[in-house]
């Protein structure tokens, strides 16, 4: 082994819980990107294998959102116009009792179209009778795993509950895909011929789509002018992908977020490197210039340094890489389940080890590393042995450099905010300004911390008394090594505090929609509804049953239908509101009793605000609709708040929508009981009422807002895990850049412990400059957690989703800030303290 | 005879997995379904009935397998010689239809095969298609006859029938034929009652119109031609045919100039030899029915073999044919030697030219189609 | 500025001490039975060759470091039977430290590194400043207390360093090599001054040296011959 490396190596030795902390630091933020990076990416392929798979081989669908598809197209197609490859399909959700937690999709087709499009319908293999899958009513073909988790066999039955009504379905055969992308494509289908899956998904006559395989170029082009002629209006002919792809931009901004965050525990670990390859050739600074003297040249000196920091780096990476592929399984139950609740079904079998996500996650970390590595490297490769060994000069510098680092720092808030205010609406240079924000924000940390050290001092002074004192100025005379331990912590408890007041402003505002919102008495709606997913209608019957009930005053009705367009999907809402929920909506401007007057009256329509955003439509313009009788162009009579989709919902009243579609059906109803009544009651009464079979969800006021909340918990908890996480690496960041700070100082303690010191006053000096140093930032970290929830709730999440929200600040979040920063700046404490006052003062002294 | 179609069936709807190379093996199975050997529940022929028509020129969905076999050799206004087949099977998936309130409900598959044998352009068209029997994909229908598998379709132009037309077209191939009753229908076998194996019911009902003269539009290879010529048309239904130990059959419909028309067919056994309940019949100008008994009356030899380029199948290639009684003397030679349907069931089907000693000891010439299953890859029963 | 009034520092015993330390497999004594007295305000050089334990001598004397036997009794206390705590307290009343590395702290300017063993005993007194300013002038280098001591020569930052070993009048000044790292000529001065500062206190002093320079100017020199002290000839 080359000497160089050797005395790089044992110094290394010498100071391994650095080492150790390093390498941690750099394997949490890998892990944290990487595990977001594969649920994020697992989401998305288990939604696009599973829209490929059953798609199959179709260059084009015909799909329809306002109204099933007539059935009877198929065979014109086939007849008139001779387009042979077409298969019609039925397709809808469900769910099991024995596959508690996992959305069935119920696809229906017909064997004898599936040849050119989904090979594993006739794919030659031996075993299930076609004759049996045809003419078996509502059979059913399910995965092998499936049926093994549900414990059935082929001959047993499925329970099955769509949309609201229960099915018990003949399960005759089974697939077993030997290739794992048909086994992650089959893994939530429910194959059925499109007879049964007509009967249960209540389709009766229509078709969910028709997929087809069109020739290029000119021939095919003629055929899809011929197709679109014969197609029914809101029906329209799209290359297939096209909707897949439209579906899954549903989530970009969810994905972005999420991704954006997983950045910043990475730069978080940045922080981290730097500080600990600054402090370990700060350290070696004597070594290095005896290095220098005896003619090891400058590249050698930064080879030498860089080489370990890629071994830190790789050695990080690594364990990153490892943590990360158990945090992504954790996570990834997250991020579905979110998916889940807000955008689209999609069932995530497993977490793909893709190779690229993991050298793009290593790579990360170990460029990361690099990059953290060298500054100092260069410093010390640059260094002057006698001129840079001296700290004055350092220290000078240092100081000098604050009013500088400060105004560069307030320059790059002014240049992020710029960027936020006059960037157009596009996420990535949004983060882009907030990464500008914060930089700038910690950049202005230092001539913050001074200013606090300043203004603490008579405090410290009262408290500590001189030993108060000397940890004060033990923190501004070390200012080259406590500027960056602090302003990391800063950076990392401020963005804890950022999202936290966001999370907590988002779930205020929630809360006072549904306060206003909610103002009937009892909500009914069938099972398996979701926020952007509309789950069937309520049987008439039941409605009239309902509505009919003694106790029951008044009624409002919700028909929600979801259209995707290629600009993304919104939800269009059919509203025949009771009087005493017109109310309900709070209108970003306008007078709210004029809008819904003219609502009433069915001269337009009101958008929810995500809708408007996303369009960039306001009050009084048009929007076009398309129905059953063609597009309609509507005005737009109002904007209202709405945080139950990021998709958007446009409403009309039941007689507007009545005009355009033929569709009576009810999604969801709302009912008023007289004063006094007791809400519960009438729910456990209505829900005797629904015969055997049926399932529908009625749920009070007060529950169904409770449920509501819950859901958000949920879809937040991605969130509160990363701002977790964050939190984590911050601390480790700050343990190691503080431990790193006081052993740094061991010598300088040991001078004080010959001179007198006692070991209880070293403890107390230690931990009340760590502490002091927590503490600062803590009270620093709160003013820039609130600048950075500001971004994040008017800028990043307005972009991202289209909500306005209510900023809310709790004190618990700020008070919690400052508790974390000061519990992990005294903990980094303990060590040093330990290990210094252990020490007999001779031993400090005698040094290198 | 053409109990292809039965068979056929058994291996359909693997349509040609087009991009290959799928390795999921899904338990599902067209070719399993249509071989199922399951006679519960359906209509047997047990004995002769009474045929009516038009009725029975429609569907009987009662037994499992039907079918409307239309095969005929046309010749353009040039002089360019064409063969035609064109087929449209019925199976029942299972006795009864399902019930359900979805019109895509049905217990009827059907499926289609269409060739067309450029005898000067040495090329041979065939297509295949499945379709089940709902929501106007295919279906069959007796007043006014209609049978038809998407657009391809042989319906009545007239209530009685007769005339007939058939419409089909596949890539660039499109068929439409006026097809005229030349003789009345022939009933096969016992009355219409065709045996197929020694058990009872191992048998088909069974009608053919020998003699179709045909006129109409042929497009090939670019080209749209004025086309007449002569068709036949069989008809037959049965819910099962063969029974063990039968491995194949070779079918001849020929028609000759003088008027006469011939049909013989010879079931294979496993060890090659001719099955007992191999059959012929001669239908003279006026339609009258000549049965033929198998071994006395009728001989057929193979005079030479081709083999397919797919598989190496070796399948007879022209014939000496003879009836001894009449002092029929016939020689039967593809048009094409490669008239193979390269179809989920494999068979070879084509037109072929007759020459030779016919009825009076007259020297005739006519022409004809022959069916060949049971000589590719697979054993024609699972 | 006046000197505070004379007294006379506490006389040492220094009773069979043993030290070694472990170096590997090798256990290396430094001391073996050292025995002396010296007398309050006494002066005395110790000398040795490299690695006989003087340093040694010193941390034990201090109570930085423990015998592994003997003991030292300094003003009649017995150092090592002191707690930690009471040891450190001891040391920060009655003893002076003068390194031959003169340990000043690099982010205190000269003037903090002379406050700051002041401020560790806790005395706030406004004199200190005076104190230590006055110090500095007798050291020559009033004019440098706001430089920082990385950026002073050699000699001054060991003036500065025996003013501070001074600043809080300890009654015992225990100086390692104080003059190891300096020329000649700053050499000279050095033990000079810290002759006369040690005299004019009354301070018991202890200098550990090889320079025969230094050690004439003590009062008495001892060798550590072997772990043991002797009395050199002068």
């Amino acid at each position: 082994m080359k000497l160089l490396t050797k005395a790089s190596l044992r110094y290394l030795r010498q100071h391994v819980m650095q080492l150790v902390l390093s390498v941690l630091g750099v394997a949490l933020g890998v892990a944290v990107v990487l595990s977001i990076d594969l649920a994020t990416e697992s989401a998305r392929t288990g939604f696009r294998i599973s829209a490929e798979t059953v798609s199959g081989r179709a260059t084009h669908q015909i799909t329809s959102d306002v109204a099933p598809i007539d059935e009877r197209l198929l065979a014109r197609l086939r007849t008139e116009l001779g387009i042979r490859e077409s298969a019609p399909v039925v397709e809808g959700f469900g769910s099991s009792p024995l596959l508690p937690g996992q959305a069935l999709r119920i696809l229906g087709i017909d064997p004898f179209s599936e040849g050119p499009f989904r090979p594993f319908v006739v794919g030659g293999g031996l075993g299930v009778d076609v004759a049996d899958f045809v003419t078996s009513r509502r059979g059913i073909i399910m995965s092998q795993t499936m049926a093994t988790r549900a414990g059935l066999a082929v001959g047993d039955s499925l329970p099955v509950l769509v949309g609201g009504q229960a099915w018990s379905l003949p399960v005759v055969g089974t697939v077993d895909p030997t290739d794992a992308l048909a086994r992650a494509g089959l893994s939530d289908v429910l194959l059925m011929d499109i007879a049964g899956a007509q009967e249960v998904l209540d389709l009766v006559g229509g078709l969910t789509r028709v997929d087809l395989r069109l020739p290029e170029g000119a021939a095919g082009e003629g055929m899809e002018m011929a197709i679109r002629e014969r197609l029914a209006p809101g029906a329209s002919l799209l290359a297939a992908g096209t909707r897949t792809d439209a579906m899954g931009g549903m989530i970009d901004a969810f994905d972005v977020n999420l991704t954006a965050l997983s950045l910043l525990a990475l730069i978080f670990g940045m922080f981290l490197i730097y500080n600990a390859v600054t402090f370990s050739v700060v350290q070696r600074r004597q070594l290095l210039g005896r290095l220098r003297a005896i003619g090891v040249t400058r590249p050698e000196i930064l080879r030498l340094i860089l080489w370990e920091a890629a071994w830190i780096g790789t050695a990080g990476a690594a364990l990153g890489v490892v943590s990360g592929l158990v945090l992504a399984r954790g996570l990834v139950r997250l991020v579905t389940r979110t998916i889940n609740d807000l955008y689209f079904s999609v069932s995530v079998e497993s977490v793909p080890v893709e190779p690229v996500l993991l050298v793009k996650a290593a790579a990360l970390g170990v460029g990361a590393t690099l990059l953290a590595a060298l500054p100092p490297a260069l410093e010390a490769a640059g260094a002057n042995p006698r001129v840079a060994a001296l700290r004055s000069v350092i220290e000078s510098r240092a100081r000098r450099m604050v009013p500088r680092a400060a105004a560069l720092g307030v320059l790059s808030v002014a240049v992020g905010w710029l960027v936020l205010e006059f960037s157009s609406r596009s996420l990535a240079v949004s983060f882009a300004g907030l990464f500008f924000v914060i930089a700038g924000l910690a950049l202005v940390t230092p001539a913050g911390a001074l200013i606090l050290v300043r203004i603490s001092r008579p405090l410290l002074e009262a408290v500590g008394g001189t030993l108060g004192l000397i940890a004060s100025r033990g923190v501004v005379s070390a200012l080259s090594r406590t500027a960056p331990a602090i302003a990391a912590l800063v950076v990392a408890v401020s963005v804890t505090v950022g999202l936290g007041v966001m999370i907590q402003s988002f779930r205020g505002t929630l809360e006072r929609w549904l306060d206003g919102t909610l103002r009937a008495d009892i909500y009914v709606s069938l099972p398996g509804a979701t926020a952007t997913r509309a789950a069937g209608t309520l049987w008439p019957d039941l409605l009239d049953t309902f509505v009919a009930h003694p106790d029951v005053v008044g009624h409002s009705t919700y028909r929600g239908v979801d259209l995707l367009e290629e600009v993304g999907g919104y939800r269009l809402v059919a509203l025949d509101l009771d009087p005493r929920g017109e109310q309900a909506f709070d209108f970003m401007e306008g007078d709210a009793a004029g809008i819904m007057q003219r609502f009433t009256a069915a001269e337009g329509v009101i958008v929810s605000e995500p809708f408007a955003f996303r369009r960039g439509s306001s009050r009084g313009d048009l929007v076009t609709i398309p129905t059953p009788a063609g597009e309609q162009s509507l005005e737009v009579l109002g904007v209202f708040y709405d945080y139950g989709s990021d998709q958007g919902a446009v409403m009309m009243t039941r007689a507007l929508y009545d005009r355009f579609f033929d569709d009576p059906g009810v999604t969801s109803l709302a009912l008023f009981v007289g004063p006094g009544v007791d809400s519960e009651a009438v729910v456990r009464d209505l829900l005797g009422q629904v015969s055997a079979g049926r399932t529908v969800i009625a749920r009070t006021n007060d529950s169904l807002r409770t449920a509501s909340l819950e859901v958000f918990d949920r879809t937040f908890r991605v969130t509160a895990v990363l701002r977790f996480l964050a939190f984590i690496v911050a601390f480790v960041g700050v343990l190691s850049a503080l431990m790193a700070l006081e052993l740094e100082r061991s010598r300088e303690l040991g001078v004080m412990r010959a001179w007198g010191l006692t070991p209880g006053q070293l403890w107390r000096l230690v931990l009340t400059q760590t502490g002091l140093m927590g503490l600062v930032s803590g009270v620093l970290a709160v003013p820039m957690g609130i600048v950075l929830s500001i971004v994040m709730i008017f800028v990043v999440n307005k972009r991202a989703f289209g909500w306005t929200l209510q900023m809310q600040i709790g004190p618990e979040i700020l008070l919690q800030a400052v508790g974390l920063a000061l519990v992990g700046a005294l903990t980094a404490g303990i060590y040093p303290a330990w290990r210094m006052a252990r020490t007999r003062p001779a031993l400090a002294l005698r040094g290198e | 005879m053409r109990a292809i179609g039965a068979l056929a069936m058994l291996a359909a709807v693997g349509c040609g997995a087009p991009e290959g190379g799928e390795t999921l093996q899904a338990r599902l199975s067209l070719v399993e379904t249509l071989a199922g050997t399951d006679t519960v529940g359906y209509a047997r022929a047990l004995e002769p009935r009474a045929f009516d028509f038009p009725v029975d020129h429609g569907p009987h969905p009662a037994f499992r397998t039907e079918w409307w076999y239309v095969t005929g050799n046309l010749t353009s206004e040039a002089g360019r010689e064409f063969g035609f087949q064109f087929t449209i099977f019925r199976n029942a998936l299972s006795p009864t239809a399902p019930e359900s309130p979805s019109a895509w409900a049905t217990n009827q598959a059907y499926m289609g095969h269409f060739t067309v044998t450029d005898v000067e352009g040495r090329r041979f068209y065939a297509y295949e298609r499945f379709a089940r029997g709902a929501v106007g994909l295919a279906g069959a229908q007796a007043e006014p006859l209609r049978v038809w598998l998407e657009d391809w379709t042989l319906e009545a132009a007239a209530p009685q029938a007769f005339p007939l037309r058939l419409e089909a077209r596949d890539d660039d191939v499109a068929l439409r034929l006026d097809l005229a009753a030349g003789k009345p229908s022939v009933l096969q076998g016992d009355r219409g009652l065709s045996q197929k194996g020694p058990e009872p019911g191992n048998a088909s009902y069974y009608y053919a119109h020998t003699r179709l003269p045909a006129s109409g539009t042929l497009a090939v290879g670019g080209d749209t031609l004025r086309v007449t010529g002569t068709a036949w048309l069989d008809r037959e239904w049965s819910t099962s045919a063969l029974s063990e130990g039968q491995v194949g059959w070779d079918w001849f419909a020929l028609q000759l100039d003088d008027g006469w028309d011939l049909m013989i067919y010879r079931l294979r056994r496993a060890d090659g030899s001719a099955d007992a309940l191999s059959d012929g019949v001669l239908v003279d100008p006026d339609g009258v029915r000549v049965p033929l008994d198998w071994g006395a009356d009728v001989t057929m030899e193979p005079t030479g073999s081709w083999t397919s380029p797919i598989d190496g199948a070796v399948y007879p290639s022209g014939w000496h044919i003879t009836v001894p009684g009449r002092g029929w003397d016939l020689t039967v030679e593809p048009r094409l030697s490669n008239q193979e349907l390269d179809v989920s069931f494999r068979y070879w089907e084509g037109a072929v030219a007759v020459g030779g000693v016919g009825e009076g000891g007259a020297v005739v010439a006519g022409s004809g189609y022959v069916e060949l299953t049971g000589y590719a890859g697979e054993p024609t029963r699972p | 500025m006046t000197l505070p009034e004379r007294t006379l520092g506490p006389n040492l015993e220094l009773i069979d001490l043993a030290k070694s330390y472990r170096e590997g497999d090798r256990l290396h004594t430094v001391l073996d039975g050292a025995t002396a007295k010296i007398a309050g305000g006494e002066r005395v050089a110790i000398l040795g060759p490299s690695g006989s334990g003087k340093s040694t001598l010193l941390n034990l004397i201090s109570g930085t470091d423990l015998p592994d036997a003997g003991t030292v009794r300094v003003g009649g206390v017995d150092v090592p039977a002191l707690t930690e705590h009471e040891r450190t307290l001891f040391r920060r009343k009655h003893v002076g430290f003068v390194f031959q590395f003169f340990n000043l702290l690099p982010t205190l300017t000269v003037l903090e590194n002379l406050l700051l063993p002041l401020e560790l005993t806790g005395s706030r007194d406004p004199a200190n400043e005076a104190r230590a300013l006055g110090l500095l002038e007798r050291v020559g280098l009033a004019d440098r207390s706001e430089s920082f001591p990385d950026r002073l020569s050699g000699g001054e930052q060991q003036r500065i360093a025996l003013a501070r070993a001074l600043v809080h009048r300890p009654g015992l000044l225990l100086a390692d090599e104080p003059t190891g790292n300096l020329d000649q000529d700053l050499a000279e001065q050095v033990g000079e001054l810290l002759e006369e500062l040690a005299s004019s206190h009354g301070t018991t002093l202890v200098v550990v040296t090889h320079s025969r320079e230094l050690a004439a100017r003590m009062d008495r020199t001892l060798r550590v011959d072997h772990g043991r002290l002797v009395e050199a000839a002068r």
